[in-house]
């Protein structure tokens, strides 16, 4: 893959405590990263050094393209910009120093995109919380962006504009921009990132992909009137659960592989016992969720 | 910085932050001249006193007008954090300058005088109200939350200071006396010590041009050392 910046060591700390401990990463074209850890972990800072509004103690940044465009997103998604979407772009991008003509013609493009033309004349305080995100979004695309930063970019979002945003940042993905974000909102992490760093005691532990869903074992629960009648599948059964229910029945929850769940299930079945749930499990998955 | 100052101004001028400074600045102008005749030199020398206190808030309400998240964004745009609180100084100055000319002009135009005022009248005038102006704004930039978390000791760091400012310009003989200090001190004395000069003074002395010059040089050291702090609390 074609990386366009590499994260090299870099570490930070406030006052005596270690927030960041040399943190190394690459950003590819066309990736999207996800940063996750608890609150406080330092995903926020590792993002703020990355857009270098916050410097890091030691470590560098190597960008791999001369003039890298990176977009910011913060966290805080401002309630009262007192500007029309159209104004508001045109400022920024003047701010910016881009020239009136092809501005202009940016907004519009961004506008058309985040399918935001009808609210251009609206005044973005009387937006809702979804499409304020869009609009900040927008903003960090005024220029030809090459990576786009998102600190928590669903966050306080409901369901319908965090499903609306992560199709805009699906587009934006096909358009061959690289995003690098953070986020606990798990659905978002299963359909759209590539890459996801977990952020660890200070430091980036992992690297997992949760794309390739692999599903090498399902979850199986059922009831049964003994368990002596599991006696011949314990090999193939991992039992996490097992109780007495009021009826006499045992109510077991269990791990299978998924090349065992048919001989395991057809057996049960011939034994009468009761299938209530089979649902297959990503493990990676699993482990993941337990970092934030 | 063209764009980043008409952007900053037109943000500013929507928040509608600035119509109770401005009111009490107009109120004040106006109930002061209501009677006439009215001393030339006391006058201004009130009037700049007022506007001192109401240029702080005026500096607040600006550094303080975007959303903090917005402004992280507006900074990115501007490439930098100094050019950012630049084109708020900027602004500060230019609505100083403004509120200057006006304390000025409003009262030689209604002719709220005892005597027409002649050019060093005003001249003394403009200078003192411009030059406590551009001191507050120093002064108050140092409370924004550009250095100061809580919103609630900004308040009370602006108004501290500003109120310690004139107060310790009645103290000037006992501060005398700790030799160094009066150097240290925000010299609004110096302004009220000139505005104490009688109406009929026929020139301007050269150390009173010395004693504005100090004002300008004392607040630009004050806005420097915002600048070092603000870049140091990046870090």
């Amino acid at each position: 893959m074609n990386t366009i910046m590499e994260i090299q060591n870099i570490s930070k700390q406030y006052r005596d405590k270690k927030i960041i401990e040399n943190a190394t990463f690459s950003i590819c074209a066309n990736q999207i990263i996800a940063l996750v850890g608890k609150n406080g972990s330092g995903k926020s800072t590792l993002l703020k050094i990355i857009v270098e509004l916050v410097d890091a103690d030691s470590g560098s940044i190597v960008k791999h393209r001369q003039s890298l465009k990176i977009g910011y997103v913060p966290e805080v998604t401002p309630s009262h910009i007192l500007f029309t979407p159209e104004e508001y772009l045109y400022h920024m991008g003047s701010i910016r120093g881009m020239a009136k003509k092809q501005l202009q013609q940016k907004i519009n493009n961004l506008l058309e995109l985040f399918h935001l033309e009808e609210a251009r004349n609206i005044q973005i305080v009387n937006f809702s919380k979804g499409m304020k995100q869009k609009v900040m979004i927008m903003q960090a695309m005024l220029e030809d962006t090459d990576l786009l930063i998102l600190d928590e970019p669903l966050s306080g979002l409901d369901p319908k504009a965090q499903r609306d945003l992560e199709e805009t940042l699906s587009v934006l993905k096909d358009k061959g921009l690289s995003i690098v974000l953070t986020c606990h909102e798990t659905k978002l992490l299963q359909h759209l990132v590539d890459t996801v760093l977990v952020i660890h005691n200070n430091k980036i532990l992992q690297a997992n992909s949760l794309n390739n869903n692999d599903l090498p074992k399902n979850k199986l629960m059922f009831e049964i009137s003994s368990m002596k009648l599991l006696d011949n599948l314990l090999p193939l059964l991992e039992i996490q659960q097992q109780s007495l229910l009021n009826n006499g029945c045992h109510k077991v929850i269990a791990v299978i592989k998924t090349e065992d769940t048919d001989q395991v299930l057809l057996d049960l079945l011939q034994k009468k016992s009761s299938i209530k749930q089979l649902s297959p499990i990503n493990q990676k998955e699993e482990q993941f969720y337990t970092h934030f | 910085m063209t764009s980043l100052l008409r952007y900053q101004f037109i943000n500013y001028l929507r928040t509608y932050k600035y119509v109770p400074p401005f009111s009490i600045f107009v109120l004040c102008l106006v109930v002061n001249y209501t009677f006439i005749p009215n001393p030339i030199l006391d006058s201004y020398s009130f009037t700049a006193i007022i506007l001192f206190f109401l240029m702080g808030w005026f500096t607040v309400t600006l550094f303080h007008a975007e959303d903090e998240g917005q402004k992280v964004i507006t900074t990115l745009h501007a490439k930098s954090r100094t050019q950012y609180n630049l084109g708020i100084f900027m602004i500060c100055v230019l609505i100083g300058l403004f509120l200057s000319c006006i304390s000025v002009i409003y009262p030689t135009l209604i002719g709220a005088f005892g005597e027409k005022p002649r050019f060093i009248h005003q001249l003394l005038g403009f200078l003192s109200h411009f030059s406590l102006s551009v001191l507050a704004i120093a002064l108050s930039a140092i409370f924004t939350r550009e250095l100061v978390k809580n919103k609630q000791n900004t308040w009370w760091g602006i108004l501290g200071i500003l109120i310690v400012s004139v107060v310790i310009a009645t103290l000037k003989e006992t501060i005398l006396q700790i030799k160094g200090l009066i150097w240290l001190l925000p010299p609004v004395r110096l302004s009220l010590e000139m505005m104490g000069s009688e109406d009929s003074i026929a020139t301007i002395p050269n150390i009173f041009y010395w004693r504005f010059v100090w004002i300008f040089v004392y607040s630009s050291l004050v806005v420097l050392l915002f600048f070092l702090l603000s870049n140091r609390k990046r870090r």
